[in-house]
């Protein structure tokens, strides 16, 4: 359990190099299992295994909403691809990869092409640095959240860059709509972690888990994780804040020009960080891979328990997410913002003060004070 | 952002349809409007002409894809009144009981679509799936699921299968409990709210300025209601009330066709109470002698019998699912209408955009042309 998956790889890059090495000449045997050349190819596998992984889990992603909001709707959801419907994303996706990719003839090549492909890039280098278990990735990061959020919070300007290059009324409005929005729950969602940082008294996402090993924080941050939900909804577009791309006023907002592979980049991206938002949440509030200490030992101690425990953890935030989505309509642009910034930052900034409360009281890392809710 | 023109259509989410509202916006603000139509012209009203009245029914299911049996009484109310053919009573009972299932089954269309229009997807399949009972039951006797050819002139083409009564009944008691549904997903959301009221407001002057009928009329206070004002059919003999709201925005057309869609079960139930305990023909016995067959007797036997049938005009006006249609018939004696004109609602009630569009957001133009329930089958004909 508590072997970290870069351990593994390098591991792993370790046994290929000095296999392929013993039929080389020495000098080339020598060069190839030296420290550097065994972790540079340690860190090459990690990345391909987080790639595969995080890609297979989007998928699984998008077919579990596609079978819940089927359920939710009065239908079956996708049935005929593979076993209940399991392959239909990969039908979709190959359909979408043997597509042309169309540029209008007026758009801006270099931003109509780089839009996407960074907006996808710069949501996946994230899974690099979100701990899945104990150990998971190179080790304890020490500004780790940090570094997650910034990352995160590129995505308006990609998505404001391949709406502007496509030339169209259309993706301008959504893009411009997408920005807005994004940079005004960008706020209450960096307050909200402030709360964390507060109580936990730390930026790496490791440590706020052991934190939370005792204790999980969506008790005594309740406020703080009810704006970072709502927020990273928004962050999302996700309804009822899928207004950029609103498809009955805007036809599908900033990415109306995209066909093909390149539109598969936007779908993939946005549940890549639809992924990211739950991976959050249940880090930073629903204790990560820990579980209560009432749970069964048993249940805790097989063998990649803790990512067991944290994929179910997020699953299980992404069904609250689409059950949100089957039952709400979407808000307007101006309700939107005039949430984010008059509604949604005051609350941050109470669970602000509400956390350094806490920490006054000594409640915290002790929690002494309170009840037994999480750990 | 600088002002510029946006066109919303011909392929557009928005329109359902194929017509083209163009839109001056400034931003978010709409500053202008321009609705165009035409772009689904097909000349039913020419094709009349070259018809046997029997025929024109087949173009009138094609006038409003969800409304296909309102346009069919219509029509054949006006060429009854054009060759002086009084339908049966059983047969009149018949149509009511049609129309209030169209009624319904195009208001549950016009739900879907609206829902979808803010961005609720859930009941949006609701309200497919349950206008699909209603699909059945005019399938049942029928025989079609949209383009029915169902009524005559002087009665309906054959009467309620075996077994019809009952099921009919079980589809009013299941769309009753549905509506209560809608209602929840929608009402009760803060969401819904913040989205529908006060948007799209016309008041009651406005509206009878510009010729605007139906739900639109009702729901800016106006109790307009030709089932009511001026009866047709069996709607004399039965009970219901006018559904109207005051606000005049998009919620009070929301409640106004939610609860017609209410007072159309009411109003089946009566007929179908009626139908169960009245049997008897469903056309009448005295049609003109070329009316009935394919194709009119030819030579001096076929002349005669036109030159010596009295013409006459035809006029009819019903409360159609959208608004007030009219229909003009002109006989001048012979198998063919001399000239049939029709009104329709949406045409007013779309053209009137610039009233209730200017001033709102862009984001409010889906929901408030989807409160106005568009129809382009019927606006362009």
């Amino acid at each position: 359990m508590s072997a970290s998956l870069l351990s593994v790889s390098t591991a792993l890059s370790s046994i290929l190099l000095h296999g392929v090495g013993s039929i080389l000449p020495a000098p080339l045997q020598g060069w190839l299992t030296n420290g550097n050349a065994i972790d540079a190819l340690g860190i090459l596998i990690f990345g391909v295994i987080l790639l595969a992984a995080s890609m297979l889990n989007t998928i699984l992603l998008i077919w579990w909403e596609r079978k819940l909001l089927g359920r939710f709707m009065d239908r079956r959801g996708a049935m005929h691809v593979g076993y209940a419907g399991l392959l239909q994303n990969f039908a979709d996706g190959f359909k979408l990869f043997r597509k042309d990719t169309v540029r209008p003839r007026d758009a801006d090549s270099m931003g109509f092409f780089v839009g996407p492909t960074a907006y996808l890039v710069t949501s996946l280098v994230i899974f690099a640095i979100l701990p899945i278990s104990t150990g998971w990735n190179s080790g304890n990061l020490p500004l780790s959240l940090l570094l997650a959020i910034t990352i995160f919070s590129f995505a308006p300007l990609f998505i404001f860059i391949s709406a502007w290059s496509s030339n169209n009324k259309y993706s301008l409005i959504g893009g411009m709509r997408s920005a807005a929005q994004m940079i005004a729950y960008e706020v209450p969602i960096l307050l909200a972690i402030v709360a964390v940082v507060i109580v936990s008294g730390t930026f790496s996402l490791d440590t706020i888990v052991t934190e939370q090993q005792n204790y999980w924080y969506w008790g005594p941050l309740f406020l703080a994780m009810v704006v970072f939900v709502a927020g990273m909804l928004a962050e999302m577009e996700r309804i009822p804040f899928d207004l950029p791309e609103a498809e009955a006023e805007l036809v599908e907002g900033w990415n109306t020009e995209y066909g093909g592979m390149m539109f598969a980049y936007f779908m993939l991206t946005d549940y890549v960080r639809v992924l990211l938002g739950c991976f959050l949440i249940v880090l930073l509030f629903l204790g990560g891979w820990t579980m209560p200490s009432w749970v069964p030992s048993a249940w805790t101690s097989f063998p990649l328990a803790g990512i067991f425990w944290f994929m179910l953890k997020a699953y299980a935030v992404f069904t609250v997410f689409v059950w949100i989505r089957a039952s709400l309509p979407r808000v307007r642009t101006d309700q939107l913002l005039r949430v984010g910034w008059n509604r949604m930052i005051p609350l941050s900034l109470v669970s602000i003060v509400l956390a350094a409360g806490l920490v006054l009281a000594k409640c915290v890392p002790v929690f002494g004070c309170l009840p037994n809710l999480g750990g | 952002m600088s002002e510029m023109w946006i066109n919303m259509g011909p392929q557009h989410p928005m329109t359902h349809g194929l017509w083209n509202l163009r839109v001056k916006i400034d931003g978010e603000q709409v500053l202008d409007v321009d609705p165009e139509m035409g772009y689904l012209h097909r000349g039913i009203e020419k094709i009349s002409e070259d018809r046997h009245y029997n025929e024109v029914i087949t173009l009138m299911d094609r006038c409003c894809y969800v409304a296909g049996m309102s346009w069919e009484h219509l029509y054949v109310l006006a060429a009854e009144q054009a060759l002086h053919v009084e339908p049966p009573e059983r047969a009149e009972y018949i149509r009511v009981m049609s129309d209030e299932f169209q009624r319904i089954g195009s208001h549950v269309m016009w739900y879907a679509a609206f829902v979808q229009d803010i961005g609720l997807m859930t009941p949006f399949l609701y309200g497919m799936r349950d206008r699909d009972l209603v699909l059945d039951l005019f399938q049942s006797y029928t025989g079609a699921r949209m383009t029915y050819e169902y009524m005559r002139v002087g009665g309906v083409r054959n009467d309620l299968p075996p077994g019809f009564i009952g099921e009919a009944r079980k589809v009013c008691d299941w769309l009753i409990d549905r509506f209560v549904e809608y209602d929840q997903l929608c009402l009760n959301s803060d969401i819904f709210h913040k989205r529908c009221d006060g948007l799209g407001v016309m008041n009651a002057q406005a509206c009878i300025d510009h010729g605007i009928t139906g739900p639109m009329l009702r729901s800016a206070g106006v109790r307009r209601d030709l089932r009511k004002d001026r009866p047709y059919s069996a709607y004399d003999r039965l009970e219901f009330d006018v559904a109207h709201a005051e606000a005049g925005d998009v919620t009070a057309r929301y409640l106004v066709r939610m609860e017609e869609m209410r007072q159309s079960v009411r109003i089946i139930r009566q007929s179908l109470d009626w139908l169960e305990h009245h049997p008897g023909p469903v056309l009448a016995q005295e049609l003109p002698r070329w009316l009935g067959a394919p194709y009119a007797p030819v030579g001096r036997e076929g002349y005669l019998l036109k030159r010596n049938y009295p013409k006459g005009l035809g006029f009819s006006a019903i409360e159609e699912p959208h608004g007030e249609a009219l229909a003009y018939v002109v006989n001048e004696g012979s198998e063919h209408p001399y000239r049939v004109k029709f009104r329709s609602p949406v045409f007013a009630n779309v053209s009137a955009a610039r009233q209730y569009l200017v001033g709102y957001r862009v984001a409010d133009i889906p929901p408030i042309m989807g409160s106005v329930d568009v129809c382009v089958g019927e606006v362009d004909r």
